[in-house]
């Protein structure tokens, strides 16, 4: 299993996938370090206040939970899926001493490791944000500590509100070799996210939890014995599901 | 005599209409260099691809290296090398970093990599990208992926297909030294056979799903030399024709020229001895023989009840 993984991840090397990890993942924080330059009078006078690191934790998700993580993840698991079909490799894949179990779950593997990947670089950049302009000397560091247990536990949930768009889009990149059906679908169940949220059933959308997470409003659901936390995992596990069984009875191995 | 690989029955189906392998049996010595003929669309692709477990097996056996294939499906894919139709190649990554997503998957040492991209000639890629390589230099590549496991079983689809002659020549070379210096059975499918009557020491010929003719090369060249014919251009044709006709029986005239069967060398001693002595001029007496490509056109060209040849 491991040398599978290795070999999956060899494929994503200079991939349009793997950029997209690292400039997604650095772009709303470079914004607001630019934004911060920018006002650089008031730059000292923010570092000291206690609450720096919250604010621009929350600044940044709120841009990256409701747009552009749904919106990359959608790319990047087609992106990197698709490797096979646009190189035409699938049959040499296929040809290999590999269980499809074992190529099935390495490539899983290679697209939640690129999305922890995106979490540590968007979370890097939150922190450069804060502390680059100190690391040259121009600004003190900001007394107050990193809330390392609030971002942990936001950064967590994040995660698991990604999990059925990954599903999701796993499961249509694996079926379809033209790349713009789960391309097309992904945009669209997005667009229906973003429409569907003021619905009373939007949690059943599955591209909608990481909106909920965000805006931290899902008390009310609760209220009612429905746990979102708990409906991501089950979507993520459901289409994981199919996408396996898509896989492993497709007729032809291409 | 061992086969490397052995198929009985194998029939496959597209739709509940549509059958495209008729009974296939196959028959590929251990060692050998065995081209898999047949025009266009005449199943050869499928039959490989079931060989290869890339189609779901609908009917029939596979025994590869002895074993039935089904239930040993990783350990028979582990000694074969194939290239199936175009290469498989992630046009983003350069030749090595192509090689080393094998290499990790078959774990076989790493020194291959070098070792293969020598043997097919393109070690001096660089960092140029896959996706900048010709076709020639696509398909060595192609090569070098199913040779990179060192496996005992090659199976090439069409490998020269977009090479110019120089290319096919070199292709053609390769695969001999490979099959002689290591030994590995090479399975080659081509839909020309001139292309590969000089390379491969067997031959199947399938046409429409069915198999015309499945042998040692050696025995397609009995077809052929069954089927030459003689040609002798005298200065009265029409007494020699008479002649002719009585000593060996089936003879005709065509363009002025005595056209008979297959004869061995005693009669045709004898029958050019008969028109000197009956005064007839004998300018030329030349042994036309078909080449192996009518030989295939005919055997392609007709349904197995029909081919004469069978």
């Amino acid at each position: 299993m491991i040398h599978s993984i290795q070999s999956e991840w060899l494929k994503t090397r200079r991939s349009l996938a793997s950029w997209l990890v690292v400039i997604g993942g650095l772009f709303i924080p470079l914004i607001f370090l630019y934004d911060r330059l920018r006002h650089f009078s008031t730059m000292a006078e923010n570092n000291a206040k206690p609450g720096i690191w919250t604010y621009y934790f929350k600044q940044c998700w709120q841009y990256m939970s409701i747009l552009l993580l749904p919106l990359g993840i959608i790319l990047t698991v087609s992106l990197i899926t698709q490797i096979e079909y646009r190189n035409n490799t699938w049959k040499q894949v296929h040809t290999t001493p590999q269980r499809l179990s074992t190529i099935f779950l390495a490539k899983l593997v290679v697209i939640l490791t690129m999305l922890l990947q995106f979490f540590l670089i968007f979370n890097g950049g939150i922190w450069l944000i804060v502390a680059l302009p100190s690391v040259f000397g121009t600004v003190d560091y900001p007394s107050a500590p990193i809330p390392l247990d609030t971002f942990g536990e936001f950064n967590h949930r994040f995660l698991v509100g990604s999990l059925p768009i990954v599903g999701l889009q796993y499961l249509l990149s694996l079926h379809f070799r033209n790349f713009m059906v789960p391309l097309g679908v992904g945009l669209a169940i997005f667009v229906a996210t973003i429409i569907g949220l003021k619905w009373e059933y939007g949690y059943l959308i599955p591209y909608s939890y990481l909106s909920y997470f965000f805006m931290n409003n899902t008390q009310h659901l609760l209220d009612q014995g429905i746990n979102i936390y708990y409906c991501a995992l089950g979507y993520f596990a459901v289409f994981t599901g199919l996408a396996w069984l898509s896989y492993r009875y497709q007729r032809s191995k291409n | 005599m061992e086969h490397c690989i052995h198929t009985k029955g194998l029939n496959y189906f597209f739709s509940k209409k549509e059958q495209v392998l008729h009974d296939i049996h196959l028959h590929v010595p251990e060692g050998s260099i065995y081209g898999f003929l047949g025009p266009n669309g005449a199943g050869k692709t499928t039959t490989l691809r079931l060989l290869l477990g890339l189609l779901r097996q609908q009917s029939g056996d596979i025994h590869i290296f002895g074993q039935p294939f089904k239930p040993n499906r990783q350990s028979i894919l582990g000694r074969i090398g194939s290239l199936i139709e175009s290469p498989s190649l992630y046009s983003h990554l350069t030749a090595r970093e192509n090689l080393m997503i094998w290499q990790k998957v078959y774990q076989c040492p790493k020194n291959r990599i070098e070792a293969v991209l020598r043997l097919t000639g393109i070690a001096d890629t660089g960092e140029k990208k896959t996706g900048q390589f010709s076709l020639g230099m696509k398909q060595r590549l192609g090569i070098a992926v199913a040779l990179l496991h060192a496996p005992r079983l090659l199976i090439l689809d069409e490998p020269t297909n977009g090479l110019d002659p120089g290319g096919i020549v070199e292709m053609r070379e390769l695969l001999r030294q490979i099959n002689q210096e290591s030994g590995i059975t090479i399975v080659i499918s081509s839909h020309l056979l001139s292309e590969i009557e000089k390379l491969v020491t067997d031959v199947g010929i399938i046409h429409r799903g069915k198999m015309q003719f499945e042998g040692p090369l050696d025995e397609l060249m009995r077809v052929r030399r069954s089927h030459s014919s003689l040609v002798i251009e005298t200065g009265a044709p029409y007494k020699a024709l008479a002649l002719a006709q009585q000593t060996c029986g089936e003879a005709r005239l065509i363009n002025g020229k005595i056209n008979l069967p297959h004869q061995d060398k005693t009669t045709i001693a004898a029958l050019n001895h008969q028109f000197v002595m009956a005064d007839i001029p004998v300018y030329q007496i030349t042994g036309k023989e078909d080449d192996l490509e009518s030989i295939f056109m005919q055997m392609t060209a007709t349904t197995p009840t029909q081919n004469p040849l069978l």
